[in-house]
């Protein structure tokens, strides 16, 4: 495996003449210093001190808050008592005033596979691949803002300044593909989730690595890749990359030692090779009718109605798996797919207060769809086998109405899953109680950092041993939590 | 006096009587006592504690202790608690879950316990004490007094010529105890372009260049440095850094990430600070209580943007109350913000830490830590006016003067009325007043389904327990303010009444004009069991149709509703609790603006009045009223000032977002900082920096929010209070050589970077502090003089001798650092050297994208930038900064993140950076006017080469460069040559 080299060249992230190395470099050293992003120099333990099950990993974000009970968490007392007032037990604060009558999904559920797994109808697509899924319906958050739950399911912090989870794996493991960014982002098309990029963002790790947008539907879907303007040609861009080389080798050798001149001479012989890379694994025209037909692309240059639609969503977030399955197996080591923009209006999230079905049919749909396609073509490339699939919301809803065909926001239970990479399929781990309301054994709830926590246990490290000590503090993901799941790998 | 300065959690290990501890106990006492105790004490009661306990464990007393069964007397192996202290193959033990694992020497005290039987002395009781599980230690560098140590003399030194100043002597003087030498003095045009960027953030022109490559006075150094001190341009580029560390942007962030259109004056006060060389103290004073000791000063408002410049949620303080979790969660972590940013800033002190427990390494509990959010529980983050026109002032005071005149008298009116009018007219007016509060009630009535087809039969009823002999029903139109729609919201078009299953009352034959909330009466003539309403013909929403209604009222002979004793029944109901739901329609609330009783009640009160006071009285009265009422509007059109975003205890509200007219909110001490489990209330109070805890004012209960603020502002300045003039002056080095003194500007802790040079940063910050050696007592610009005449400053940047080896990373500074150029410098070059740059200072932030859908969540599109706009060629400090979608180009270049304080800029290489410089629309845009102006001035192509060279690089091309830029130009344009000098490394490094 060549990673740690082409690593090695990737990161030139350089303070102070100190090669900040991933720290993958460490694999075959138990103690070494390097400089931290600030600039200073910490000791890291080696940290890959176990042999990975997996390289990569895709998530799949549904912002606004996914309900758990309408999509994978089958609640049966909700379609028993379905009208009756709610009686919690308990005072419940609601976010808004979704304490009304218990409602039943609008959806049906069905069993699927060996498993017997009960899906609603609005995610039957993924019935197929549900023994290949672990179900975590104990998922417990901290707060039901939006903004502050998303940031804690995107960084491990419930405020801004912290490093995406894409972010942190990227840092340790780099990319498996020195041409294209470790991390890489698909927002939804209409527009970014609460705290835009800041959910992705590398806060106090090197720049690297932040997630590099990618809208494919944009002119540029890579910011910056290409020029835009008709002044530079191909043949003016390699004969000036030329001179640059020439120049910046000149003004190198007249400052000898210094890494970062160096360095700057291999990121843009780097950055060329990435205006290759990168539109080649943009591009779907190689891909075969069949796979085009499995991720619902199969209906070209199709017009949308401007209500939210089913195979609007279908295409949208089908391309986004598709162009996901071709970064993952080109090398990108994380990839975020998002589903749902901001609060305007009319909704595109998943924040369904007035009408459930309205948003949540159509979003699940496409999601589902998209989800089970990339599912499928993963493990038909072998690549299930090394890549983690996880399925995150920033919290659930309620199982009580609002309005007469709402959910309110709970940030006490909501549903995760995860495939692949070593992940034990068709099972469940932890229960939500009989309404999904909060976890069943409410003592052990599951939350985000044991997620974290067994995404980089699978990845080979150990969440404790990832430290980087910014402002007085050693910032680990997982903050001071954090326990790998035992039960689903 | 501070108050108290720890939670006096008590703690007394019982000792009985006079008996010595060993002579009393066996020998397993001996272990138990002397070194089984000492570990529980420090390392397991903090959290297994009968008021905390972890896990539902206490290890005070043997019965809690052994009650569970974690430990087996006499066999260890098979004890839990055991298990739980030991490491398990690789991984650390689980207990202690904070802080280190323990010894194996403590783990094999715990095991000879309770391998020989696990003997808990009779009685004997462990109780938490924080000083002993934690003592507050300030044995500490950062936390002793600052003494002005003796510059070193080095007369014996080979190099003591080299030393210009004193800073020169301290850093030859590490040298030499490290074996290594200076290098030698860099040349003049790398003096002037490092000084130039430094102080400035701007290359030197090429005519500059050439005038001190040629100047051979003596002080052309120096003049260089005084002239760039005494330029705008150094404030800007100062103030920089400073927002930098206190997070300053011009968005809120989190959720919608919404625009804060009045930060930028806080901007601008920074810069001015700078450039004015405000005294250090005055400018950490204006920023946390510059209102109330700076009064009627504008810097003393503008100064409190610093308090408000870090992010904001939105959701958190406008949509949730504080009376909801997620709304108190909000406002803790809102002044989390407030506090770390003051003592990061100002200290270097991670005071955050202790937010969820005591300092982990330094001498700060939580309840330090709690007494100083307190200190900011009045202020918010808003809007606060600034700056007035002492005319409009004058107008403002004279029309407030009037309108209090005209209420003394109307006051007087008034108590007169009420005097004679006696307690009739008292009770008549509060009948009124509670009608209009009734009217203003969130419970809006019952509400159907909504239906596509207008025909859809709907009904609602009420139904009694018994009969009742019922005389009137009164049905109430709904009334919903929402998106207006105002009265008679969902009154069926054709409905009739029906009494016990009989029809008493139809109206389906024709449609029923809409009857607002104008109450309908239907009188009944047989004891009633149930009424239904039953609509045949619905009204329309907007493209559907439903039925809505507030109130059935049933009034018996009396008159008094007896509705609410009955059952509410309906074919369907949405059921959205507050405003809609079937318990609505008879819970005696409906909406009533104008209804008849408070117009028959207003009648009454004017009659009364007219008798009391007769008719010139009631004229008086209207004419105050009227005087008042103009006058008020009057003053609301004076226009008010201008606005900062800045602490504020008062301001409009917006939905749960209140102002607390300086009022604190209470703050409480919460274990494992969990909001939803407040301990005792805390009142604000300063951290002491020793043990005696004396250093600076206390802060005496029930005194102001403003004092309190006031007295840290104090007790920050304090010449006594070392932290503060060590931070600061380790911030300038930082600047100045790209790395501080102490490496970690915000963490001067134990968990912090270690000195360089002690001495040096000691002598320069009571230098700063006190004044001496050519430097006026807290000038930045002498600080600055004294930094960058010095040797050390001037030296090469290049590697040479043995410091290559001996000190690789430069931390002894036998050479200057070479450092890339900053995102900003990196921007206002390009401008510079395309000839664009607007040197145009202050004022709002311009933008960098297109703003769309500000409504709600406001979209910042960068891609969609036209980059011809010339709005945007000033420099890079003016730009609008957002936080949640920071500008791809500035980032990709390492710019600070707004979210967090960045005391320290990375400096990456990366791909996706020469891409950025590469093809970004605005270096195009640059290469191309750039190409454009050149092409202009000159026709002669090595001219043309020249002049590039000269205005982007600061130098002529050499002989060996200028053939092959010909060539290139020739075959390619001018605009691709200056693409290229764009990412030149001479372009992007300062040697």
């Amino acid at each position: 495996m060549a990673i740690d080299l082409i690593r090695r060249k990737f990161l030139f992230d350089s303070a102070w003449g100190f090669g900040s190395l991933a720290l993958l470099d460490l694999l075959n050293s138990e103690r070494r210093s390097v400089a931290n992003p600030d600039g200073r120099q910490e000791v890291t333990s080696g940290v890959l001190h176990h042999p990975p099950k997996a390289k990569r990993v895709v998530q799949l974000f549904m912002a606004g808050a996914a309900s758990h009970i309408d999509l994978f968490d089958y609640k049966p007392a909700l379609e028993k008592h379905h009208g009756e007032p709610s009686d919690f037990g308990e005072k419940v604060e609601a976010f808004q005033n979704g304490l009304g009558p218990w409602m039943k999904s609008p959806f049906q559920f069905r069993p699927y596979g060996e498993s017997g797994k009960m899906l609603s109808d609005a995610v039957a697509d993924l019935g197929s691949c549900v023994d290949e899924m672990a179900f975590i319906h104990n998922m417990t958050g901290k707060t039901g803002v939006h903004s502050q739950a998303t940031y804690l399911q995107a960084t491990g912090f419930q405020r801004p300044g912290f490093p995406g989870v894409g972010s942190w794996v990227s840092y340790a493991l780099g990319s498996e593909n020195e041409n294209l960014p470790a991390f890489v982002v698909l927002p939804d098309h209409r527009g970014f989730a609460s705290n835009g990029p800041k959910n992705w963002g590398s806060a106090f790790l090197p720049t690297s690595s932040q997630g590099t947008t990618i809208f494919p539907q944009r002119e540029r879907p890579i910011r910056d890749l290409f020029p835009k303007s008709e002044l530079v040609t191909p043949k003016s861009h390699s004969e000036g990359l030329k001179l640059l080389d020439k120049l910046n080798r000149d003004f190198a050798m007249t400052r000898e030692g210094d890494e970062r001149l160096e360095s700057r001479l291999r990121t843009y012989e780097l950055a060329a090779k990435m205006q290759l890379s990168a539109p080649e694994a943009l591009d779907l025209s190689s891909e075969p009718k069949h796979i085009m037909k499995m991720y619902g692309l199969d209906r070209a240059g199709a017009e949308y109605p401007e209500s939210i639609n089913v195979p609007e969503e279908i295409e949208y977030f089908g391309r986004k798996c598709l162009i996901a399955r071709r970064l993952l197996e080109r090398g990108v080591r994380y990839v975020q797919i998002w589903s749902g923009n901001d609060n305007s209006f009319p909704r595109r999230n998943w924040d369904s207060h007035e009408d459930l079905k309205r948003e949540h049919g159509p979003l699940a749909r496409g999601m589902a769809r998209g989800a089970a396609a990339l599912i499928k073509d993963l493990k038909q490339r072998g690549l299930l086998d090394d890549t983690i699939v996880l399925w995150t919301t920033e919290f659930g809803r309620m199982p009580s109405t609002q309005g007469s065909t709402g959910r309110d926001h709970n940030p006490h239970v909501f549903t995760n899953w995860l495939c692949g990479g070593g992940v034990r399929g068709g099972i469940t781990h932890g229960e939500s109680d009989q309404w999904g309301f909060k976890p069943l054994d409410r003592d052990n709830p599951t939350q985000v950092y044991d997620i974290h926590a067994t995404l980089l246990h699978l990845l080979g490290l150990n969440h404790l041993k990832l430290t980087v000590r910014h402002n007085g503090i050693d910032r680990r993901l997982t903050d001071v939590h954090g326990h790998v799941i035992q039960e689903i790998i | 006096m501070m108050a108290r300065l720890r939670l006096q959690i008590l703690m007394a290990v019982v000792l009985l009587g006079s008996c010595g501890v060993a002579s009393c106990y066996g020998l397993e006492d001996d272990v138990f006592l002397e070194r089984v105790v000492p570990v529980f004490q420090a390392r397991c009661l903090e959290c297994h504690r009968s008021d905390l306990s972890k896990g539902d464990f206490s290890l005070e007393n043997a019965t809690s202790f052994f009650e569970d069964g974690y430990v087996e007397k006499g066999d260890s192996e098979n004890s839990h608690l055991f298990e739980l202290i030991s490491p398990q193959g690789n991984h650390r033990a689980e207990m202690p879950k904070n802080g280190s694992p323990l010894t194996e020497d403590q783990i094999e005290s715990i095991r000879v316990w309770i391998d020989s039987g696990a003997q808990w002395p009779d009685g004997y009781e462990l109780t938490y004490d924080a000083k002993v599980a934690r003592p507050l230690d300030y044995d500490w560098w950062s936390f002793q007094s600052l003494v002005k140590p003796a510059v070193p003399g080095l007369v014996d030194s080979p190099n003591r010529h080299w030393i210009r100043t004193p800073v020169d002597a301290f850093v030859l003087e590490a040298l030499e105890r490290k074996k290594l030498a200076p290098s030698e003095e860099a040349n003049r045009r790398t003096l002037i372009r490092r000084l130039s960027y430094d102080l400035t953030g701007l290359p030197p022109t090429i005519a500059e260049v050439k005038a001190f490559e040629q100047d051979d006075s003596e002080d052309a150094y120096e003049r260089l440095v005084e002239r760039l001190l005494a330029s705008p341009r150094y404030g800007e580029r100062w103030a920089r850094h400073w927002l930098d560390v206190v997070k300053y942007a011009d968005t809120c962030g989190y959720d919608k990430d919404k625009l804060r259109p009045n930060a930028w004056p806080y901007r601008d006060y920074v810069i001015r600070s700078f450039n004015e060389d405000k005294p250090y103290r005055r400018f950490v004073q204006e920023q946390i209580a510059g209102d109330a000791l700076f009064p009627g000063t504008e810097d003393g408002i503008l100064g409190l943007g610093f308090i408000a410049a870090g992010p904001w949620d939105f959701i958190g303080h406008v949509e949730v109350p504080e009376s909801k979790l997620d709304g108190r969660v909000a406002r803790n972590l809102d002044r989390d913000d407030m506090v770390s940013n003051t003592f990061n800033s100002f200290c270097s002190l991670t005071v955050q830490c202790a937010r969820c427990h005591d300092h982990k390494f330094d001498p700060i509990t939580q309840e330090h830590y709690y007494r100083l959010q307190a200190i900011f529980a009045a202020v918010d983050r808003a809007d606060r006016v600034y700056a007035v026109d002492p005319q409009v002032e004058k107008q403002r005071k004279a029309l407030k003067n009037k309108i209090s005149k005209s209420e003394k008298s109307l006051a007087k009116l008034d108590e007169q009325l009420n005097r004679s009018g006696g307690s009739a007219l008292v009770k008549l007016r509060e009948k009124i007043s509670a009608l209009k509060d009734e009217s203003k009630k969130p419970e809006f009535g019952y509400h159907s389904k909504v239906e596509s087809k207008q025909d859809t039969l709907k009904w609602v009823e009420i139904e009694l327990d018994q009969p009742d002999s019922v005389k009137q029903i009164v049905l109430h139109g709904a009334h919903d303010e929402f998106n207006n729609i105002g009265a008679g919201f969902g009154f069926p078009l054709r409905f009739r009444v029906e009494v016990n299953g009989r029809t008493i009352f139809d109206r389906e034959t024709a449609d029923f004009p809409n009857p607002g909330v104008t109450p309908i009466v239907i009188p009944v003539s047989e004891p009633l069991k149930s009424v239904r309403l039953v609509a045949t013909k619905l009204a329309k929403r907007k493209a559907d149709y439903h039925l809505a209604l507030a109130e059935i009222e049933l009034l018996n002979s009396h008159g008094e509703n007896v509705a609410a004793t009955g059952k509410v029944n309906a074919l369907d109901s949405i059921e959205a609790p507050v405003r809609w739901g079937k318990a609505n329609l008879n819970d005696g609330i409906w909406f009533e603006s104008s209804g008849e009783t408070r117009k028959e009640l207003q009648g009454d009160l004017d009659a009364i009045v007219l008798s009391l006071i007769g008719a010139s009285g009631v004229e008086r009265k209207a004419s105050f009223e009227k005087q008042i009422a103009e006058t008020r509007k009057a003053l609301s059109q004076l226009p008010t000032g201008k606005k900062v975003y800045a602490a504020a205890t008062e301001f409009k509200s917006q939905g749960n977002f209140k102002a607390t007219q300086g009022k604190p909110r209470p703050v409480y001490f919460l274990p494992r900082g969990e909001v939803s489990s407040p301990g005792e209330r805390l009142e604000p109070g300063i951290i002491p920096l020793s043990t005696e805890g004396k250093v600076g004012a206390a802060i005496q209960s029930g005194e102001s929010e403003a004092m309190a603020r006031s007295k840290l502002a104090l007790w920050l300045t304090d010449k006594n209070n070392p932290l503060l003039w060590r931070s600061v002056v380790n911030r300038i080095w930082h600047y100045h050589f790209g790395r501080g003194i102490v490496e970690t500007p915000n963490d001067f802790g134990r968990m912090g970077g270690e000195r360089s040079h002690p001495e040096l940063l000691d002598w320069l910050a009571a230098t700063f502090r006190d004044g001496g050696e050519s430097v006026s007592a807290e000038s930045f610009k002498d600080l600055h003089r004294l930094i960058v005449t010095s040797s050390v400053y001037r030296q090469s940047s290049n590697y040479s001798g043995n410091g290559t080896t001996a000190d690789s990373g430069n931390r002894y500074l036998w050479r200057m650092n070479r450092r890339r150029l900053s995102a900003e410098e990196i921007r206002d070059s390009i401008l510079h050297a395309s000839g664009l740059l607007n040197l145009e200072m202050g004022g709002p932030g311009y933008y960098l994208f297109q703003l769309e859908k500000t409504e709600h969540s406001p979209h910042y599109e960068y891609h969609k930038f036209d980059h011809t706009d010339p709005k945007s060629y000033r420099r890079s400090i003016y730009r609008f900064i957002v936080r949640s979608q920071p500008d791809p180009f500035m980032t990709t270049l390492d710019c600070a993140d707004s979210s967090q304080s960045t005391p320290a800029r990375n400096e990456t290489q990366t791909p996706l950076q020469s891409l950025t410089m590469l093809n970004s629309d605005f270096s195009l845009e640059m290469s191309k006017k750039f190409a454009e102006r050149i092409e202009l001035e000159s026709k002669d192509p090595s001219e043309r080469i020249e002049r590039v060279f000269q205005q982007a690089l600061g130098r002529d091309p050499t002989v060996s460069e200028l053939p092959m830029m010909r060539d290139f130009v020739q075959q390619h344009g001018l605009v691709n040559l200056i693409r290229v000098v764009f990412n030149l490394s001479e372009f992007v490094f300062v040697d």
